[in-house]
């Protein structure tokens, strides 16, 4: 039996749209590994600032080491080429932290709850560009993230760093189960 | 005129090869998330599953993940090669060679 051109550029097109959305698969699969691991590494740093507001800089420098540590074993596992996916990984979240450093020195003197913005609200901008170039989960991720965190801190200031544990971290964890599910 | 495979050449089972084929040779990838990649059911993807497993195209490993049964399906070597001639296959149908150009270059 033989094939027309129609059918054949049918199949091509099938062929292209299954390769598309197998990639937004895996791409799910890693991410909901990451933002578990930094919803949990928010939840445990903001639950200890709520605890121990004047310990805050060793807290945030123990959880994020840890999480990056983790992070980057969890990175490498992906894919054949691990070591590259790690540096890769390393050189993302020294990006984010430069960032977050930079602010700091430009705003400086910021008080501990703008301090604790930053990072959520770059997390933020990143997942809805994410979002509206690539897959469309990362959008409702972001507008999510942003909403709640700038929120709390125009709104719920008295209970900023309890709020933050839910709002952040819950939101990066149930962000992650979601993704999982898919 | 050239004829793709005609195992592969069906809308389900060409769902599963190029859904296989993005990923690295020896990876495996659950039923269920195959599944949800090529929308289909459990019987209809399992029925395919194993025409293509009997085509050596595919491997299906059975195992437990905790206390769960877990099926993974992996391409094979054969699969793999397979798929890339069907799609040049498809390719070739498209655009086929054109036979003024030969016929030119034999009259110089």
């Amino acid at each position: 039996m033989t094939t027309t051109a129609e059918e054949a550029a049918q199949a091509l097109h099938e062929i292209a749209l299954i390769r598309h959305r197998a990639a937004g698969f895996q791409d799910y699969q890693a991410e909901s590994g990451q933002l578990l691991l930094w919803g949990l590494a928010y939840v445990v740093g903001f639950a200890l600032t709520a605890c121990f507001r004047d310990q805050l800089i060793p807290i945030w420098a123990g959880v994020v080491s840890l999480t990056t540590a983790i992070g980057t074993w969890l990175a490498s596992r992906t894919g054949v080429d691990g070591g590259r996916v790690a540096w890769r990984y390393l050189a993302v979240i020294g990006t984010i932290l430069l960032f977050c450093l930079a602010l700091n020195i430009i705003f400086w003197p910021l008080t501990p709850e703008q301090g604790a913005m930053l990072a959520p609200m770059l997390l933020a901008a990143l997942y809805i560009l994410r979002g509206i170039q690539l897959r469309p989960r990362y959008l409702v991720i972001g507008l999510l993230l942003g909403g709640l965190c700038l929120g709390g801190y125009i709104l719920l200031l008295p209970v900023f760093w309890p709020w933050m544990t839910l709002a952040c971290g819950g939101t990066l964890i149930v962000s992650g189960l979601w993704l999982r599910a898919v | 005129m050239q004829t793709p495979d005609e195992i592969i050449h069906q809308p389900v089972r060409l769902k599963v090869m190029a859904a296989l084929n993005t990923l690295d040779a020896g990876q495996w990838l659950e039923f269920v998330a195959l599944r949800s990649i090529v929308e289909a059911t459990d019987g209809n993807l399992g029925a395919h599953l194993t025409t293509l497993e009997a085509a050596d195209y595919v491997l299906v490993k059975k195992d437990f993940a905790g206390r769960k049964p877990r099926t993974q399906v992996c391409l094979s070597t054969q699969g793999r090669t397979a798929f890339s001639r069907y799609v040049t296959t498809l390719q070739a149908i498209l655009a086929p060679p054109n036979p003024d150009i030969s016929g030119f270059d034999d009259n110089q």
